[in-house]
C-alpha cells in the first residue's frame, strides 16, 4: 500500500501525541493536553521563570497547541550549553542569542518582548545627585547621567564626599549595585552600556579597545565586592533592606513596573525609578531551534494574549499602546519610549570584557599576599 | 575519611528522627531522603530555633525537612567535598558561594529572614562613653575605647562561627577608611589589632557566646552578636544591666539566611518550602518569634525594631580575601591564645586510643590541608601546654608558636612530643585539672592578656588523685580571672557523660562528644572556642 502524506502526519501525530503526554504527566500544569498540542523544552533565563510557570500563561500556550517544560540558567550559560536536544533557547539579552542563532544553522530569532535597563533609587539620592549635576528631571522621567557618574566613580567619590549631602552622609563609594557579570545578564548589560560610554559614545568593536577601556570599567563591578547572581536578588534587597543597602540598583524596568502594578506596598513613595542615559534594551530574544520552537516563537510574539500577559509582567512588546495603558491604568510614570538607547557590543565582544572581568575577580593581574604574622 | 561519613550518617539518621518527631508523624513509614517530599538540609546552629516551624512546613506543604548541623565553614568544605545534602541552610551563603566546588553546587537560592550582626554595650558603659541613643558611634570609636582598655566585649571566633566572621568582614571594612569592600591589600591589620584588644571572650558559636556572656556578665561589657540574640537577651531577664544596640554608623553586615538548593531534582521541594517560609504570615511568625527581621517586603516592622538606616558594607567577593582576613585575625589582630590540653594516659587508653589521640593532636600542628583543618591548627603568638596524667600529673610541657610553618621547630616539637607519649595505669581527673587551673594562675600573673581555655580529654571514670568535691572547693577558691576560664570536655571512650557535663558546667565550658565523631574532629571544633 502506498503510504500517502496524510498518513504519515498522522503517524507523526501519533508519535508527538505520546510524548506530550510523557510529559504532560510530569509537567506542572498537569492538566490534559489538548489533541493537537506538541511538547516542547528549552533554557530560559531565570527571570522569565516566574512567566511561564503563571496559570495564565500555561493556558495560552496550551491554547496555542505547546506544553512547555522549561530549564532556568543564565543567559552566557545558556550559550554555553549543549542546545541540541531543546526545541528553543530564551535568553535575556541579544549577544548570548545571537551566539545561540549562528551556532545552529535553520534557528530564528524572535523578540516576543524587552525591557530597558533601570535604576531604583530613592528620593534623596535623585535630590543630592540633581544636585551634583549627575541627575536630570525632565517631566516625569529622571535620568542618570552614565558618562557624569563614571567621573565620579573614576575619582572615588563617597557618598559623603558630595556637596551639602546631609541626607545621605556615607562612607561608601557612590556605586550602582549590580548583578554578579560572570552569571547574569542585567550585569553584562550594565557593562554593555558603561563601555559604550567609556569608549566616548560608540559600541566597543574590538580587543583593543577592550584592553583600553577595561581599567576603568572594572571598578564599577570590582569595588561592590560580594554580589548575586540573579536579577531577582538586588531589586529583592532594595524592596526590603532599603537605602542602606541599595542607594541605586541596576535593574529590569520590569521588575519595578510588575512590583508597582501589583500594588502590595512594597513600593513606597519615596522609591524613584531612573534610567540610566543611555539606556539599552535587554531583549528577550527567543531563538527558535526547531520547527516547534520556531511555532512557538512566533506564537510568543505575535498572540495577542500572550502580548498582553507579557505586558502584564512589565514587559515592553510590539504592541505599544497596550504598554502605555497599562502603566497609565497603574499611575505609573514610565516614559512611553526612550530616546537614547544604544545597542550591546557583540557576543565575542562582550565575553571578551566578561573575561577579563573574569580574571580580576580570580586575581591574575593583582598581587594576593596573606598577611605576614607580625612577632611580638 | 570513612569515619566522617559514618558521622554524617549518624547526623543524618538524628535528623531523620528528628524531622519524624517534630512532625508528629503518624504514618508508618518514615520519608526517606531519596523521597521527592524530603528535604535534607545542611544547616547552621543559627537556625535550629526554627526547628518548630518544620511541623508547620510538612502540613502547609508536604515536604519533611531533615536538618543536620554543621558550622559555616565545615558545612561549605564538606558541600564542596560532594556531601549528599538536597539543601543548604546558613545564615549567610557568601563563603560557601565563593568556595570552589561548593559555589556551583548552588541551583537556586530564597532569602528567608534578615538579622544584622551588631554590637550590644552594656547601659552603664554606653552612658559612660555617651553611646546611649546616639546614632553617630562608629567602629572607630569602639577600637579607641578597645585600645586604651576602657571596654571589653565578646565576639565569635570568625573561622568557626558566622556572626563572627560577619563582624570581622565589617569591622575591616569599616576600618580600612573606604567602607568599600576590602581586597588583602587594604586589610589594615594595626587598626584591627586595637580593635580586638577588648576582646576577652571568644566562643565557637553565637549561642554559646551569648550563655558565656551572661555568665561572665560582670567582667565584660558588651557582645558582638546577632541583632536576634542580642534583642532576645535583652528580654530573658537574665542580664544584671540591658544592652544598648549600638548599629556602628560606617555599617553593618546582615545574615540574610539564604535556604540554597543543591539538587537540581527537589526543585519543586525547594519552591513549596521556600514559598510557605516566604508567606506574608510565616515571615510574621520568625519575626515574632525569633526576632528576626522580615525577608519580603511588605511586612511591618516589630516596634521592638530599631527603625535606624542600616548601612550595609560589602563583603568581599574572592575567597582569598577572607581566608587573609581570618588568618590575619588568628595569626596578628586577636589576643594570643593559651590552649592547655589535659590529656589521659591511662592504661585504658593504650592502642587504638592513644593512636586517635596522637591524629588528633598532630592535625593542630598543619598536618592537616583541610579547610577546616588550617583554621583549626595552632596559630602564631599560641601557648600550647599539654599536661600529662595518669596515677597523678605526669608532665607538664609548654611550646610557644612562633613559626607556624607545619615542618618548622615549632610544630615539629609538639608533634614529636605527642608521638611520644605511653599510657601508665590509673585516672586521676581532678588532680590533673586542678593542675591546670595552676597552670592557668601562673600564666596570667606572668602575661595577664592571654585568651585561655582548658581541654579535659579522658576515657575512664576517675579513680586515683584528688576527690570531685575537693576540686570543686579548690575551684572556688581561685581568683576570679582563673576561674573564668572554661573547660571544654571531650567524652572519649568509656568516659563519664556525667562527670565531664558537671565539669564542662561548673567552668563555663561545653562537653564534646567524641564516642560517635572522631577525635580529630572533635579537636578541630573545640580550637573554634580557644
Amino acid at each position: 500500500m502506498k503510504t500517502t502524506p496524510g498518513r504519515l502526519a498522522a503517524l507523526g501525530l501519533a508519535i508527538l501525541l505520546v510524548v506530550g503526554v510523557g510529559v504532560g504527566i510530569i509537567s506542572s500544569a498537569g492538566q490534559a493536553l489538548a489533541p493537537s498540542t506538541v511538547a516542547l523544552t528549552g533554557y530560559i533565563g531565570s527571570e522569565k521563570d516566574a512567566f511561564f510557570k503563571d496559570p495564565r500563561v500555561v493556558a495560552a500556550l496550551q491554547r496555542g497547541g505547546f506544553a512547555v517544560s522549561v530549564t532556568t540558567a543564565g543567559s552566557r550559560q545558556i550559550a554555553a550549553t549543549d542546545l541540541s536536544k531543546a526545541d528553543f533557547a530564551f535568553p535575556a539579552g541579544v549577544p548570548a542569542a545571537e551566539k545561540i542563532r549562528v551556532d545552529h544553522p535553520g534557528s530564528k530569532a524572535f523578540v516576543p518582548f524587552y525591557t530597558p535597563m533601570a535604576i531604583a533609587t530613592w528620593k534623596p539620592i535623585v535630590d543630592l545627585l540633581t544636585a551634583a549635576g549627575v541627575v536630570h528631571t525632565t517631566g516625569d522621567v529622571t535620568t542618570l547621567d552614565v558618562a557624569a557618574y563614571m567621573d565620579l566613580v573614576a575619582k572615588n567619590t563617597r557618598w559623603k564626599d558630595l556637596p551639602g549631602n546631609s541626607a545621605y552622609p556615607v562612607n561608601k563609594s557612590i556605586l550602582v549595585t549590580s548583578t554578579d557579570v560572570r552569571k547574569s545578564n542585567s550585569a553584562a548589560m550594565y557593562l554593555s552600556l558603561a563601555s559604550y560610554v567609556a569608549n566616548g559614545a560608540n559600541i566597543v568593536q574590538n580587543d583593543a579597545e577592550v584592553a583600553k577601556l577595561m581599567d576603568r570599567l572594572a571598578p564599577l563591578f570590582l569595588r561592590q565586592g560580594f554580589v548575586a547572581s540573579s536579577s531577582e536578588e538586588p531589586f529583592d534587597d532594595y524592596l526590603v533592606q532599603g537605602i542602606g543597602k541599595s542607594p541605586m540598583v541596576m535593574i529590569y524596568e520590569s521588575q519595578f513596573i510588575q512590583r508597582a502594578a501589583a500594588a502590595d506596598g512594597s513600593i513606597t513613595p519615596d522609591m524613584v525609578l531612573m534610567y540610566p542615559d543611555p539606556t539599552i534594551f535587554s531583549k528577550h530574544t527567543f531563538v527558535g531551534l526547531t520547527p516547534n520552537g520556531i511555532k512557538l516563537g512566533d506564537f510568543l510574539t505575535n498572540d495577542p494574549e500572550m502580548r498582553s500577559l507579557a505586558t502584564q509582567y512589565g514587559f515592553r512588546t510590539t504592541d505599544t499602546p497596550a504598554f502605555t495603558k497599562f502603566v497609565a491604568d497603574h499611575k505609573l510614570a514610565v516614559p512611553a519610549s526612550l530616546i537614547n538607547v544604544i545597542d550591546p557590543p557583540t557576543y565575542e565582544t562582550l565575553e571578551a570584557m566578561i573575561t577579563r572581568l573574569e580574571a580580576d575577580y580570580n586575581g591574575q593581574g593583582t598581587p594576593v599576599a596573606t598577611p605576614s604574622p607580625s612577632p611580638s | 575519611m570513612s569515619r566522617r561519613a559514618l558521622s554524617a550518617l549518624g547526623a543524618a539518621l538524628v535528623g531523620v528522627l528528628l524531622a519524624g518527631l517534630l512532625a508528629g508523624c503518624g504514618a508508618s513509614v518514615t520519608p526517606g531522603p531519596g523521597d521527592s517530599n524530603t528535604l535534607t538540609v545542611m544547616a547552621g546552629s543559627e537556625v535550629k530555633d526554627l526547628e518548630p516551624l518544620l511541623a508547620d512546613i510538612r502540613a502547609a506543604t508536604g515536604v519533611t525537612v531533615q536538618m543536620a548541623y554543621s558550622g559555616t565553614i565545615e558545612g561549605a568544605e564538606a558541600i564542596a567535598n560532594g556531601a549528599t545534602t538536597d539543601a543548604a541552610w546558613f545564615s549567610t551563603g557568601n563563603y560557601l558561594s565563593l568556595l570552589p566546588g561548593a559555589g556551583s553546587r548552588v541551583v537556586a537560592q530564597q532569602k528567608i529572614m534578615l538579622s544584622p550582626v551588631v554590637i550590644g554595650v552594656k547601659k552603664s558603659a554606653a552612658d559612660r562613653f555617651g553611646w546611649t541613643g546616639n546614632p553617630n558611634v562608629t567602629w572607630k570609636d569602639i577600637q579607641a575605647k578597645s585600645a586604651d582598655g576602657s571596654f571589653r566585649f565578646a565576639m565569635t571566633n570568625p573561622a568557626a562561627s558566622n556572626s563572627g566572621l560577619v563582624a570581622l568582614v565589617g569591622v575591616a571594612s569599616a576600618l580600612s577608611g573606604s567602607s568599600d569592600s576590602i581586597d588583602t591589600g587594604t586589610i589594615d591589620t594595626a587598626a584591627l589589632k586595637e580593635f580586638f584588644k577588648g576582646q576577652t571572650l571568644t566562643a565557637g558559636s553565637s549561642g554559646f557566646l551569648a550563655d558565656s556572656y551572661v555568665r561572665d556578665q560582670d567582667t565584660v561589657d558588651g557582645i558582638v552578636n546577632y541583632e536576634s540574640i542580642l534583642m532576645s537577651l535583652n528580654g530573658s531577664g537574665k542580664l544584671h544591666e540591658p544592652l544598648e544596640l549600638i548599629y556602628p554608623k560606617e555599617g553593618i553586615v546582615t545574615a540574610d539566611y539564604p535556604f540554597m538548593l543543591l539538587n537540581a531534582s527537589k526543585r519543586d521541594a525547594f519552591d513549596k518550602v521556600t514559598a510557605y517560609l516566604r508567606t506574608p504570615d510565616v515571615q510574621k511568625r520568625i519575626m515574632t518569634d525569633t526576632l528576626r527581621r522580615p525577608a519580603i517586603p511588605g511586612v511591618p516592622l516589630d516596634p521592638r525594631f530599631s527603625t535606624q538606616t542600616l548601612i550595609e558594607l560589602p563583603f568581599p567577593a574572592r575567597l582569598e580575601t577572607i581566608d587573609a582576613l581570618i588568618t590575619a585575625y588568628l595569626d596578628v589582630a586577636r589576643k594570643p591564645a593559651s590552649a592547655i590540653f589535659v590529656l589521659d594516659l591511662s592504661g585504658s587508653m593504650a592502642g587504638e586510643r592513644l593512636d586517635q589521640l596522637k591524629a588528633a593532636m598532630a592535625a593542630l600542628t598543619g598536618t592537616d590541608p583541610s579547610i577546616t583543618g588550617k583554621f583549626a591548627r595552632f596559630r602564631a603568638r599560641e601557648q600550647v601546654t599539654i599536661i600529662t596524667f595518669s596515677t597523678d600529673v605526669i608532665e607538664t610541657r609548654e611550646f610557644t608558636i612562633d613559626d607556624t610553618a607545619p615542618d618548622g621547630p615549632d610544630m615539629t616539637a609538639i608533634r614529636d612530643y605527642v608521638n611520644g607519649l605511653r599510657t601508665y595505669n590509673s585516672t586521676a581527673i581532678y588532680s590533673a585539672l586542678d593542675a591546670a587551673y595552676q597552670q592557668i594562675v601562673k600564666e596570667q600573673a606572668a602575661d595577664p592578656n592571654r585568651l585561655s581555655s582548658i581541654v579535659l580529654m579522658t576515657d575512664g571514670d576517675n579513680n586515683d588523685g584528688i576527690s570531685p568535691d575537693q576540686f570543686a572547693s579548690d575551684y572556688a577558691a581561685l581568683p576570679d580571672q582563673a576561674r573564668a576560664i572554661h573547660t571544654y570536655t571531650v567524652l572519649f571512650g568509656d568516659g563519664s557523660k556525667d562527670a565531664m557535663s558537671s565539669i564542662a558546667a561548673l567552668t563555663g565550658g561545653a562537653l564534646f562528644d567524641a564516642t560517635s565523631t572522631s577525635l580529630e574532629t572533635i579537636f578541630k571544633q573545640i580550637r573554634g572556642y580557644q
